[in-house]
């Protein structure tokens, strides 16, 4: 078999399936992409069993065939050769692959493509169309507040709410909780999913930019996600999400509106006198005022600062992990945002004040206890 | 900071431990109190019939009188002993102020109650640079600021720090020295040991085992074949080692209340209103705490002394004496009561909202 396609086309193709393939997968043969040549259309397969991710381009070749070619190896030679077309040539008995190129040849034995685990297929999918960009905010607002904690599987993806007026999107670690919802992604029927930490970090650099529609499907154990000529399969979380809105709280009457800017640039200052295992700074709102501080007692470091905020509520003092309060800062684009607090061991809510009409954050943070000496 | 190795031998960095102890401390309060009751044997506690000793002054004390002791029995020791009603706001401001000074001199304060606390001086904040010296002037400046006596005791380690402030009371101060501690542990009767209580010590006494020295005598294995998991424990502690921090703050892990009759309960409507009033006051504890948990325990003793729990936890935490009592009386019904009268009824809720080491709070799911 043997096949010819433009070294730059097919190592951009490779590139944007490739972070799927682990260093030190289960099978090894996982290792490898998966080639399939049909009619003139290669497709290439890179799988780590639990996430699979396809592309198909248009090749020059004659025969069909199908050969597992060595990840690492391949891509290395693609990205070091001048932009040209290669020629592939493959033995289907010795399994061994032979790329010509106007600098010369390099031969690698690849293996068995019957040994690769076979890719799920859609069966009875479900499924729902959103635009790259949105999904791509959906992922960025919520990822980063996923649980690394096996030991809480339901936490360590998005839990994806779809229902016949929104999408809501949720992610939690435990000491926080964000709640991204879209007004205009609906579907249907209603339906529930969780999808995993790594499909959804791979989905976000693969991801095209603006309103390219993405095609996501699913049945009870698969998510499949389409768009342009990328296919993205992966297995769902089988678990239980934690009933996140019963942990919502509706009396936080506290109300603190502040320059998010200006809040999260002090926090930043603030966090480096903080103790560097706690990562506390307290945070004080007297009318007005709002006065963070932290100190670290191990280096005898201290830092203070006020700030002026708009504030309806009683005086109040309360402790967050300051790394927390800043990433979830950080993927805010509101000018103002607002801190909504009822007690300082309850669940404080942070909200952004102006934002996309189609869109509904709502980020929910637990604080840290302050060590008061009596 | 915390839990450096502190056996006697090749010890990298030895800690120093205080253990400081208020002389009879509700007694003591209310003698400082009320000047009628100086000099005089007084229990703190009930005097009614069911009462309880919860303290007991020097005076009463010459009498055999001793806290936890039914105070019918301390009647008949003592016929005059003064009975006073506690009064925990009182003791509660005194514990603040003692906490305030250990505080001065370093954040590693863990208080064990109102009156007893552990202080790691490895690193002092301020005071002079030796152990003995700080618990000197602590114990010099309790007696200034609360007119209250205090005994310390000084070592390398919590255990052995806890039991020499006990061995000269009141008013004491005993230091042991790392190379003391062996000869010090020999000589301890083995109930003074921390985790040996009154059941372990008469077990241990049939073993012929009275003192630290019988238990060294004992290898390891042995011990932990006859004492379980403790027996590792005590192993240890016998050769001076004892590694536990002195943490500060205390986790509080459950919130409780429970009431003994004065007349015991027959009738389940009795019962029921009773454990109202008993959810009430958790309730309130739990309000004034601002904690809630999801796990409800009913405990219920009978005439006979014989005590039974039942528990259940719930998917989302409860506060409110109406689901305490609902809830309280829903694990009434599972318990037999058949011909059976009730002394004490108590509930306590715990697998409260806590925070872990660093403070950090987590979400109720």
């Amino acid at each position: 078999m043997k096949f010819i396609v433009s070294s730059s086309a097919l190592l951009k193709q490779l590139s944007a399936i490739s972070g799927v393939i682990t260093s030190n997968p289960v099978v090894p043969i996982l290792e490898n992409f998966l080639f399939e040549i049909n009619d003139g259309a290669l497709k290439v397969t890179a799988s780590d069993l639990q996430t699979s991710m396809i592309t198909e381009m248009d090749v020059e070749a004659r025969e069909s065939g199908n050969i597992a070619v060595p990840a690492r190896i391949l891509m290395d030679t693609l990205k070091n050769l001048p932009e040209q077309p290669v020629t592939f040539s493959i033995d289907e008995e010795t399994y061994t692959i032979e790329i010509s190129s106007d600098n010369g040849r390099y031969k690698l034995s690849g293996e068995n493509a019957t040994d690769f685990p076979r890719t799920p297929e859609v069966n009875d999918p479900y499924g729902v169309d959103v635009p790259a960009d949105t999904l791509q905010n959906a992922i960025a607002n919520t990822l980063f507040a996923v649980s690394n904690d096996e030991l809480r599987p339901a936490m360590t993806g998005v839990y994806i709410q779809l229902r016949d007026t929104n999408a809501t999107f949720v992610a939690t670690d435990g000491h926080r909780l964000i709640r991204y919802r879209r007004v205009d992604v609906a579907a249907d029927m209603d339906n529930n999913i969780i999808i995993p930490k790594k499909a959804l970090n791979l989905l976000r650099t693969t991801l095209p930019s603006g309103a390219t529609p993405v095609t996501i499907e699913f049945n009870a154990s698969n998510a499949f996600f389409k768009f342009n000529n990328i296919k993205m399969i992966c297995r769902l979380i089988d678990e239980r999400f934690p009933d996140y809105e019963n942990v919502i709280p509706v009396d936080n009457n506290n109300k603190m509106v502040i320059n998010r800017m200006e809040l999260l640039s002090s926090l930043k200052r603030i966090a480096i006198y903080a103790n560097k295992t706690t990562h506390q700074v307290r945070l004080k709102i007297t009318g007005n005022q709002l006065q963070i501080s932290a100190e670290d007692l191990d280096f005898s470091n201290e830092a203070m600062e006020r700030l002026s905020c708009d504030h309806d509520g009683e005086d109040i003092e309360i402790g967050f992990n300051a790394r927390f309060l800043i990433e979830m800062l950080n993927n805010l684009d509101s000018t103002d945002v607002q801190l909504n607090l009822s007690k300082p061991n309850r669940a404080g809510l942070l909200i952004p004040r102006d934002k996309d009409e189609n869109e509904d954050i709502l980020m929910l943070v637990m604080p840290v206890m302050l060590n008061n000496y009596v | 900071m915390n839990g450096n190795k502190s056996g006697v031998n090749g010890a990298a960095t030895l800690r120093k431990i205080i253990h400081v102890d208020m002389d009879a401390f509700f007694a003591s309060v209310e003698q400082r109190d009320n000047p009628h009751l100086r000099g005089k044997p007084v229990a703190v506690g009930g005097s009614r019939e069911r009462g309880v000793v919860a303290a007991a002054s020097y005076e009463a004390r010459k009498f055999g009188v001793r806290s936890a002791m039914p105070s019918s029995h301390a009647y008949r020791l003592c016929p005059h002993i003064i009975f006073v009603k506690p009064r925990f706001d009182a003791y509660k401001a005194v514990s603040r102020q003692i906490r305030k000074i250990f505080l001065e001199y370093t954040p590693l304060v863990e208080p064990l109650s109102l009156d007893e606390a552990y202080l790691d001086v490895t690193q002092p904040i301020i005071g002079p640079p030796s152990a003995t010296l700080i618990a000197k002037e602590i114990k010099q400046r309790i007696r200034e600021e609360t007119g209250l006596t205090a005994s310390a005791g000084i070592s390398y380690n919590k255990f052995l720090a806890k039991v020499a402030s006990d061995v000269q009371k009141p008013n004491g101060l005993t230091l042991v020295k790392p190379d003391e501690a062996l000869a010090f542990i020999s000589q301890l009767p083995v109930e003074k040991f921390y985790g040996i209580g009154k059941v372990t010590a008469d077990k241990m006494h049939s073993l012929g085992i009275k003192t630290g020295a019988d238990l060294r005598g004992w290898p390891e294995a042995k011990l932990v074949q006859l004492f379980g998991k403790s027996g590792r424990f005590y192993a240890r502690l016998v050769q001076g080692i004892d590694e536990r921090p002195v943490t500060p703050d205390r986790q509080r892990k459950s919130v409780g209340a429970e009431n003994t009759f004065s007349q015991n309960l027959l009738q389940l409507e009795e019962m029921q209103a009773e454990l109202d009033v008993i959810a009430g006051d958790v309730a309130e504890r739990l309000h004034r705490l601002n904690q809630q948990g999801r796990t409800l325990t009913l405990k219920v003793k009978f005439s006979d002394f014989v005590q039974i729990t039942r528990s259940l936890t719930l998917h989302q935490p409860i506060k409110e004496q109406e689901e305490l009592h609902r809830l309280g009386c829903e694990l009434l019904e599972g318990v037999d009561l058949e011909e059976k009268e009730v002394r004490l009824l108590g509930l306590t809720v715990s697998n409260l909202d806590l925070p872990d080491a660093n403070g950090q709070l987590s979400i109720p799911f």
